[in-house]
């Protein structure tokens, strides 16, 4: 009775992360640009991964195990937020362009491609443009 | 910190006592510990913080997991129908966090919820530049993500 | 049950990889590709977890702690690479 208990978790887990993986992929596909392409692969992509490796966990339930498996997961969910961070910027920092649907975009013409500093605000970005302007302190 | 630890090591104590190493026993001494450190928190340093501050952690947690399988659901159906119901943009949110610490935790649970994507933050650390899917509803979303903040800065500070 | 299961999410995964495949191919610009990359690398270790269940050895759960972690360092790679100006049409 048990074991079939853990067996119909090991089974509906790894579904919902290989299900969550192929939507990741589709919307990959099917994303007209390259942030809302990452919408779809970080969140989806790195949870699918997560539920598949702790689908492991549970069929094993060996110590040895577990903590490996557990070790891939926290990898996996810690650092696709921050890989997400860092392309997101860089892209935006190259000028990738967005979509012709987006209908708002607050950081535009707000980063200084000198120093990569990035204003709070479009008064902020004016004045440090003007030729007498001092370098912003850190 | 401190506080957590000793609770980690009371967790260890139980389960070292009565002999049974399970995760569920584990669990079950870390409650234990828990109710040791509460009635016992006035004598700790930090330990009445620590006794107020794990059951909002809890509670954030089962917030957080349920808006991330709502928000994950609603990004697998515009991915999966024909057509793109969303109206995706970049907007500026003025920052009530001040610590860098602050600053990234919101910003990864910020990128971890589905629909929202941290891009940066300004260099005088003011204001955080969000992607987000879906704008129809600009003032829903800011209010979403300040109430996120606050819950982030109550359990920080 | 399970082994129908496996099955199954081993069809799907291979019809992810084949999909994030068409995006690494068609681009256009560089972000894109390491985006579909690191998708790549999701799917993989979805792959190591579903084997090492359906042959019952987890020997490969190494490769994936690996693989997890070299792929987290290289998109931070790439995202420097492309601030401090390399190519991004290719």
């Amino acid at each position: 009775m048990i074991e079939l208990f853990w067996e119909v978790v090991t089974s509906a887990l790894l579904l919902i992360g290989g299900l969550l993986m192929l939507v990741a992929a589709l919307g990959l596909v099917r994303m007209p640009d390259l942030l809302t392409r990452m919408h779809a692969t970080t969140k989806a992509g790195a949870l699918g991964g997560g539920l598949t490796v702790l689908a492991v966990a549970v069929h094993f339930g060996e110590a040895e195990i577990v903590a490996r498996a557990l070790a891939v997961m926290t990898f996996i969910v810690l650092t696709a937020p921050v890989a997400a961070h860092a392309i997101g910027r860089a892209s935006y920092f190259v000028g990738v362009p967005l979509w012709e649907g987006t209908v708002k975009d607050e950081l535009k013409g707000r980063y200084d491609a000198q120093n990569h500093q990035l204003h709070s605000s479009d008064e902020a970005a004016e004045s440090a443009r003007r030729p007498d302007a001092r370098p912003p302190e850190h | 910190m401190t506080v957590f630890l000793w609770n980690l090591l009371l967790a260890i104590a139980w389960v070292g006592v009565s002999g049974n190493f399970s995760e569920v026993n584990f669990a079950f001494g870390f409650l234990v510990g828990y109710g040791i450190l509460a009635v016992a928190s006035r004598q700790i340093e930090g330990g009445a913080r620590y006794v107020r501050k794990v059951p909002k952690v809890l509670k954030f947690i089962a917030f957080f997991a349920y808006d991330l399988i709502k928000a994950n659901m609603v990004v697998a159906y515009d991915v999966m129908t024909p057509r793109h119901l969303m109206q995706p943009g970049v907007m500026a949110i003025e920052l009530d966090a001040s610590e860098d610490m602050e600053i990234t935790i919101l910003g990864n649970l910020i990128s971890v919820t589905p629909g929202t994507l941290s891009l940066d933050v300004s260099s005088d650390r003011k204001v955080l530049y969000v992607h987000a899917m879906y704008m129809g509803d600009e003032e829903r979303l800011r209010a979403d993500i300040k109430a996120l903040e606050a819950r982030v800065l109550e359990i920080m500070r | 049950m399970l082994e129908i299961v496996v099955n199954i999410v081993f069809l799907l995964l291979s019809l992810a990889l084949v999909l994030s495949f068409v995006r690494l191919a068609r681009g256009p610009t560089l972000p894109d590709r390491v985006v579909a990359l690191e998708l790549l690398v999701s799917i993989t270790v979805g792959f190591i977890a579903v084997h090492t269940i359906a042959s019952e050895r987890a020997n490969f759960l190494d490769v994936a702690v690996v693989l997890s972690l070299t792929a987290f360092l290289a998109a931070i790679g790439f995202a420097r690479f492309l601030e401090r100006g390399g190519h991004r049409d290719d």
